[in-house]
């Protein structure tokens, strides 16, 4: 024990006067947070919060232009610019302003879209009042096909940009094409006893048919879930975690080089106790990273505007989490550590790795948006069970016997590596130079 | 008679070497002696420290240190000896003071044994006044000061020093001497390796020449100049017996 507790002592002097490798471990994972959380803020509110800036050019000046100009503005996502300067905009000056890149959007309502629908409205009422025995007919001629309501976008927009604003854009323009035939049908359905308005209300419900209502598992609490603090905050600190691998390593390599490993290993019955107290050392350094990390979560980043962290009904349940992903980081810095001879290989190496893993674990990209391949690739890295367990706790509740199979391969994973480490470390010629 | 080292027939040949480091190299270190292993460059000097310390197992032959068996006994042989590198083997973000405290505990000795032992050494040594410094900070003498006491802390029956005094200046070797000196007559035994004849002249009771892995010839530095023909100072003997082309 006496042997363990000299070299947790050591290890902390050298750490608390190695600047670099301080800041490495805490601002490091600190800065990522910041910095990712803030950027990736506005597409974790899938671009429902946000209120867009949507050029529109009228050509069609009639209902089905208003119902939509109407629809757009009722909603809290789109701000309808049909002016720029003074200038009413068309065809020409809307794509001339996305392409500007000042705007990122815009819609032209064509000419006689309004006819187009009404004259379709009118079609389906005499075909339905005839096979009815209705009386009288609307005035309609044969259809022209379909006018389309075109979308244009700023060429640098993203496909998920492009993909859900069309949806928005769609949604209102099918609305508001929907409300326009109810109205005309509700207009050949009314009778001496309900009016048009009555009529209308009830062709909207036999329409509505079965809707469709978002419903969250744990009531309000889910959706404040879906935030980039929850996804950012456990998923740098575990990638910083990670990075340990460069103080320890960087330490093994130069006490091999400058003699030092060599004086401990002439000193009988010490190498494993070394070895554990070196380990037990910076597994605990890296929980308390972990930790400051979920601190930087829940009490600064709401400073910046940013969701607060929300740690779950069993946040305790982290710390078992926190000391098994700890395990498995420091075991991957020892083996780093041990296996390669020089830092120059070592520390670029080391740090591609972890970048590797944490890309392959899911930590930059949601594994779900991953091929089906490289979800299975992701099992092998130690981030993305470590990432899966804290979210686990955090999102899912989960109960320790939930987290049970994340901290067995965790721990497995870490006991593995120091194996080897340590089998490679005694395998390797140590000699008086 | 009673030796403190005893090697017999040793043979080390390292992977990828054309040449064996040790071919049948035997000697003997009396016990309560200083003696030198003197050799040119690539003569097998640190091989042999390194199977003396149970840090390199040799091919062939047997290696007897303090009555112990260097291949199956190390850690009861790295009790009782002390070994000072070339190299300085010490933490070099940590003070001296530090140094000895982690590397005295790793011996399982008290902290008061620590202590006292640490003080004397850096007193005797002239690091007191430094014993707070980081080693990284330290002179080249007083690092290799600091690297003899980091080996003696635990009191070792027998002291194996490689190159102490290389790269030191007149004063920092004269007071090392001094020490080795005092050491010796606490009943110590002393191996020492060195490049600079005089010094092992001046301070060996007994002196080993090998060259290319094979043991050469020992004795007395005065016997050894007395038996050799034109010799008046351990540096002729020396070239000589080994000859006066260039070592890589």
């Amino acid at each position: 024990m006496r042997k363990i507790a000299a070299t947790i002592t050591k290890e902390w002097i050298l750490l608390k006067r190695d600047l670099g490798g301080i800041a490495l471990l805490f601002l490091m994972p600190v800065m990522m947070i910041v910095v990712m959380a803030l950027i990736q803020d506005a597409p974790f509110k899938d671009y429902q919060a946000l209120k867009f800036d949507l050029l529109l050019v009228n050509n069609d000046k009639g209902k089905l232009a208003d119902e939509i100009i109407e629809g757009f503005n009722k909603s809290k996502n789109f701000n309808v610019i049909q002016q720029i300067d003074g200038h009413t905009l068309n065809d020409a000056s809307l794509k001339q302003h996305l392409k500007n890149g000042k705007y990122n959007v815009g819609i032209i309502i064509p000419e006689g879209a309004t006819a187009e629908v009404v004259n379709a409205a009118n079609l389906i009422a005499n075909e339905l009042s005839e096979k009815l025995g209705m009386g009288g007919t609307l005035p309609a001629r044969e259809a022209r096909g379909t006018a389309y309501v075109r979308v244009l976008f700023d060429p640098v927009a993203k496909p998920t940009f492009r993909s859900s604003i069309s949806f928005a854009i769609d949604k209102y323009v099918t609305y508001s094409c929907s409300n326009l035939l109810v109205q005309r049908l509700s207009k050949m359905a009314a009778t001496e006893e309900s009016t048009a308005s009555e009529s209308a209300q009830t062709f909207a419900q036999v329409f509505q048919g079965i809707g469709v209502k978002e419903e969250m598992l744990e009531k309000e609490r889910d959706r404040k879930l879906i935030n980039s603090t929850q996804h950012n905050v456990p998923s740098w600190a575990i990638f910083g975690m990670f990075f340990i691998v460069i103080p320890i390593a960087g330490h093994m390599i130069r006490e091999r080089e400058d003699g030092s490993a060599t004086r401990i290993a002439l000193i009988p019955y010490t190498w494993t106790m070394v070895s554990l107290g070196q380990i037990l050392f910076y597994t605990l350094i890296c929980a308390v990273q972990f930790w400051c990390m979920i601190a930087i979560g829940i009490w600064f980043l709401p400073l910046l505007g940013l969701s607060k962290l929300y740690l779950g009904l069993n946040a305790l349940h982290l710390v078992p989490v926190s000391l098994a992903i700890a395990f498995s980081a420091t075991a991957y810095g020892y083996f780093i550590g041990s296996i390669f001879k020089t830092i120059n290989q070592a520390l670029p190496l080391g740090a591609v790795s972890v970048v590797i893993l944490s890309a392959l674990g899911g930590l930059w990209v949601p594994i779900e948006l991953l091929p089906e391949v490289m979800k299975k690739v992701a099992k092998f890295s130690p981030l993305n069970w470590g990432l899966d367990a804290v979210n686990a706790v955090t999102l899912r509740n989960g109960t320790l016997l939930d987290i049970l199979p994340h901290l067995m391969v965790l721990l497995l994973f870490g006991v593995l590596l120091w194996a080897i480490s340590i089998l490679y470390s005694r395998s390797r010629k140590m000699s008086i130079q | 008679m009673s030796f403190a080292i005893e090697l017999e027939q040793l043979r080390k040949q390292y992977k990828g070497s054309w040449s064996p480091a040790l071919d049948g190299l035997s000697l003997q270190v009396k016990k309560y002696s200083i003696t030198g292993l003197l050799g040119p460059n690539g003569a097998g000097k640190t091989t042999c420290i390194n199977i003396i310390c149970g840090l390199v197992h040799a091919d062939e032959g047997t290696a007897r240190v303090l009555g112990n068996d260097c291949s199956k006994e190390k850690d009861e042989i790295r009790k009782r000896i002390g070994v000072v590198p070339q190299q300085i083997a010490l933490f070099g973000n940590l003070t001296a003071w530090e140094n000895y405290q982690y590397i005295g505990s790793l011996y399982n000795l008290s902290k008061k044994t620590i202590t006292e032992r640490a003080t004397y050494l850096l007193e005797r040594l002239g690091l007191i006044k430094h014993a707070d410094k980081r080693v990284i900070r330290y002179s080249g003498g007083m690092r290799r000061r600091a690297n003899i006491i980091a080996s003696l802390l635990h009191d070792p029956e027998l002291l194996v020093l490689d190159e102490p005094t290389a790269g030191v200046d007149v004063q920092s070797r004269a007071l090392i001497h001094e020490f080795l000196i005092e050491y010796h007559s606490r009943g110590k035994t002393i191996l020492y390796t060195s490049h600079h004849l005089d010094e092992a002249e001046e301070l060996c009771e007994e002196v080993v020449i090998m060259d290319e892995g094979k043991f050469i010839l020992s004795g007395s530095p005065n016997e050894l100049i007395t038996r050799t023909a034109d010799a008046r100072k351990l540096e002729d003997v020396f070239l000589h017996y080994t000859g006066h082309s260039v070592r890589d």
